[in-house]
């Protein structure tokens, strides 16, 4: 009796198997697959259930939620169908090699010898892209450090510095940019190593096992604080941003916006003609104790007085945004990529297919 | 020469183009309504001059603009209509089989028409489109969709073959060899879109500092690339062959037409200024 059921077991654990390595298992996976991503790619990723409930209806939303189609690509159905997608390829592989071994000994023709591993190598490819991208996904590390040239920022918790030497946007006659272009410098604050380079859109900097990206760009200037006549407080200021009155915390100035070729359109209001530094202009806003207390547009040489303070802006430049990365599992995903197509080239053109000629 | 006198010359040899497919595809149709062979050779070789002079329009336009012209949607469309052009008149010649040229010229005359419709300004690209990595990422895709395209004709021939007569039938090679010859087609279209979908990632590292962000042109790519792969498995089961593959291969044209016409228009992303 008890031998019966062990029996049993092990003919289930077999057949489970065998479906678990089978081709109608990925066709199944695949097609999941192929839906799932469908459906994905028609809502919006990463809303709050109100957003959701406000664009589709009330029970859709709760849908989306319970499915995980708010965040599709790592929900956890999303990361199972992977997973067993992963598991089918590795056991449909190594069932294969000890066959395509000895047909490898014993086939004759160069074209069958190499070319019947074009499958096999093709899913050795898509596995390892899907490892490659997942354990990326898992364990990348991703920072952004901003700054106008000569700024130094901690990046994250790594212990290292980036330095932004230089930042230079150059532009064509029509005005459009040609290219952004910064000169970094890392260093590891421990060691003292460090490791200069230049980043640029499409072409990115390795500085210390970190990847650099020009990623975008912006405007800053310099402001200065007067109390009484007296200098108080000189800082680089973002576009976006604000600083803190250094005697008076609770007042704060805004730079809400730049405008380096500054037109006040009668319909759009606001605008910039140009990105050339031709009539530059400051919009600002003053808070007190979260109170807007005022808004204006300021030129070049006019200055913003506030009780005692005299704020004054000047020096308007370019920022770089740099997004710093290390992902030690893109070599691996690469490696998949280059593994799939050279897989896909020997099934389909050395693989010799006599019926199709 | 001016940028002007490029783009006036290129205006002139992209009407002639578009002319030329058009009188294909109607020298196509009365091959079929007059039951005459002649007239499908003729059509051949105004698809086969079209094609030419579709060529020297894309040059020119490269040359006018100092780059690869595949960046905005009237180049990338003009060119979607030059690699199915080219595809098709490869398969019609390797095969000998007229009857594909009938059903691929009305897909190719839809999309330079599409491509009419779009705007032709040069315009200056910004610095994230100027990467060699992009001209390999588009080059690729165009052969990989007009495989497609084929394929996509081929599996309408499949699906009506019962109803297009005698006289066409005969000219038709067998369902076993149309499915080979579909095969051939899907392959080649899978292995270019892998390429595209490689090269894809590459640059957007480049660009941007992440090579795969779920982004919906790039979910949508993968899906047809699925769809593909389902063809090929399901191909090599037995009793899915022909009928099932014909479908698949239609489905997946759509999945095409949808990754490069439908995302830009329905779902936003960073490929939507392309
Ligand atoms: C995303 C996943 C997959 C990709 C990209 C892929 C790709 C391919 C390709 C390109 C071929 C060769 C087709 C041909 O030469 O006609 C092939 C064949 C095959 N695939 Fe897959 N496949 C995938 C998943 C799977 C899975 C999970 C299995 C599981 C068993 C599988 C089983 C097979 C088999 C048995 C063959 C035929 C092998 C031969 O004839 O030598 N595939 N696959």
């Amino acid at each position: 009796m008890r031998e019966n059921s062990a029996g049993q077991r092990y003919f289930g654990l077999k057949k489970a198997f065998k479906f678990l390595q089978s081709m109608q298992f990925a066709i199944t996976l695949l097609g999941i697959l192929a839906v799932y991503c469908m459906v994905a790619s028609f809502v919006t990723q990463g809303k709050s259930l109100a957003w959701y409930a406000e664009t589709y209806s009330e029970r859709t939303a709760g849908l989306i939620l319970a499915l995980g189609l708010d965040d599709a690509f790592h929900s956890p159905f999303f990361v199972a169908v992977s997973a067993f997608l992963c598991l089918n390829l590795m056991l449909c592989n190594l069932v294969r090699v000890p066959s395509l071994v000895k047909r490898f000994r014993t086939a004759e023709d160069t074209r069958i010898k190499f070319g019947m591993w074009g499958a096999w190598l093709c899913h050795l490819g898509v596995l390892l892209l899907i490892l490659g991208f997942g354990l990326g996904q898992a364990t990348k590390k991703e920072y952004t450090v901003y700054g106008v040239a000569g700024t130094t920022r901690d990046v994250g918790n790594t212990g290292c510095a980036l330095t932004i030497d230089s930042f230079d946007v150059s532009l064509r006659e029509d005005d459009t940019v040609e290219q952004y272009t910064a000169e970094l410098t890392m260093r590891n604050l421990a060691t003292g190593q460090s490791a200069s380079g230049t980043a640029s859109v499409n072409n990115p900097a390795s500085l210390l096992g970190f990847k650099c990206y020009q990623n975008s760009t912006g405007w800053a200037a310099d402001v200065h604080v007067q109390k009484n006549g007296e200098p108080l407080q000189d800082e680089v200021i973002y576009a976006g941003e604000a600083i803190s009155v250094k005697d008076k915390p609770a007042l704060e100035i805004w730079l809400s916006a730049f405008y380096p070729d500054y037109v006040l359109d009668p319909v759009k209001g606001p605008v910039s003609a140009s990105s050339s530094l031709n009539n530059p202009a400051y919009l600002y806003m003053v808070y007190f104790e979260d109170q807007m207390i005022g808004m204006n547009a300021l030129m070049a040489d006019e200055k913003l007085t506030i009780d005692e303070y005299t704020v004054t802006f000047d020096n308007p430049r370019n920022y770089s945004l740099i997004q710093v990365k290390e992902d030690h599992f893109q070599m691996l995903a690469l490696m998949g990529g280059l593994v799939l197509m050279l897989g896909l080239v020997l099934a389909f053109y050395v693989k010799p297919h006599p019926e199709a000629e | 020469m001016s940028s002007q006198s490029f783009s006036g010359i290129e205006n002139v040899l992209f009407t002639c183009a578009m002319l030329c497919y058009f009188l294909a595809m109607v020298l196509y149709f009365i091959f079929i309504a007059a039951k005459k062979e002649k007239f499908a050779r003729i059509a051949f070789f105004v698809q086969a001059g079209g094609f030419a002079v579709h060529t020297v329009a894309l040059v020119v336009r490269g040359i006018g603009a100092g780059r690869l012209p595949m960046t905005n949607q009237y180049e990338f469309a003009t060119s979607f209509a030059w690699g199915l052009s080219l595809v098709s008149l490869i398969f019609v010649w390797k095969y000998k089989f007229q009857v594909l040229g009938a059903f691929s010229t009305p897909v190719i005359f839809l999309i330079i028409g599409y491509a009419a419709m779009q705007s032709r300004d040069v315009l200056e690209l910004m610095p994230a489109l100027r990467s060699n990595w992009l001209g390999f990422h588009v080059s690729t895709a165009i052969i990989a969709y007009g495989a497609f395209g084929v394929s996509f004709a081929l599996g309408i021939i499949y699906l009506l073959r019962d109803r297009l007569g005698s006289f066409l039938d005969a000219h038709i090679p067998s369902s076993a060899r149309l499915d080979q010859i579909a095969y051939r087609s899907v392959s080649l279209g899978l292995l270019f879109l892998t390429f595209t979908i490689v090269t894809g990632a590459i640059w957007a590292e480049r660009a941007w500092g992440s090579y795969w962000s779920w982004d919906p042109k790039e979910t949508w790519s993968l899906i047809t690339w699925i769809i593909y792969m389902l063809y090929l498995h399901m191909r090599m089961r037995r009793g899915l062959k022909g009928r099932a593959a014909a479908i698949f291969a239609i489905i997946g044209f759509i999945c095409v037409l949808f990754t490069y016409i439908g995302v830009n228009t329905f779902l936003p992303g960073i490929h939507s200024y392309a």
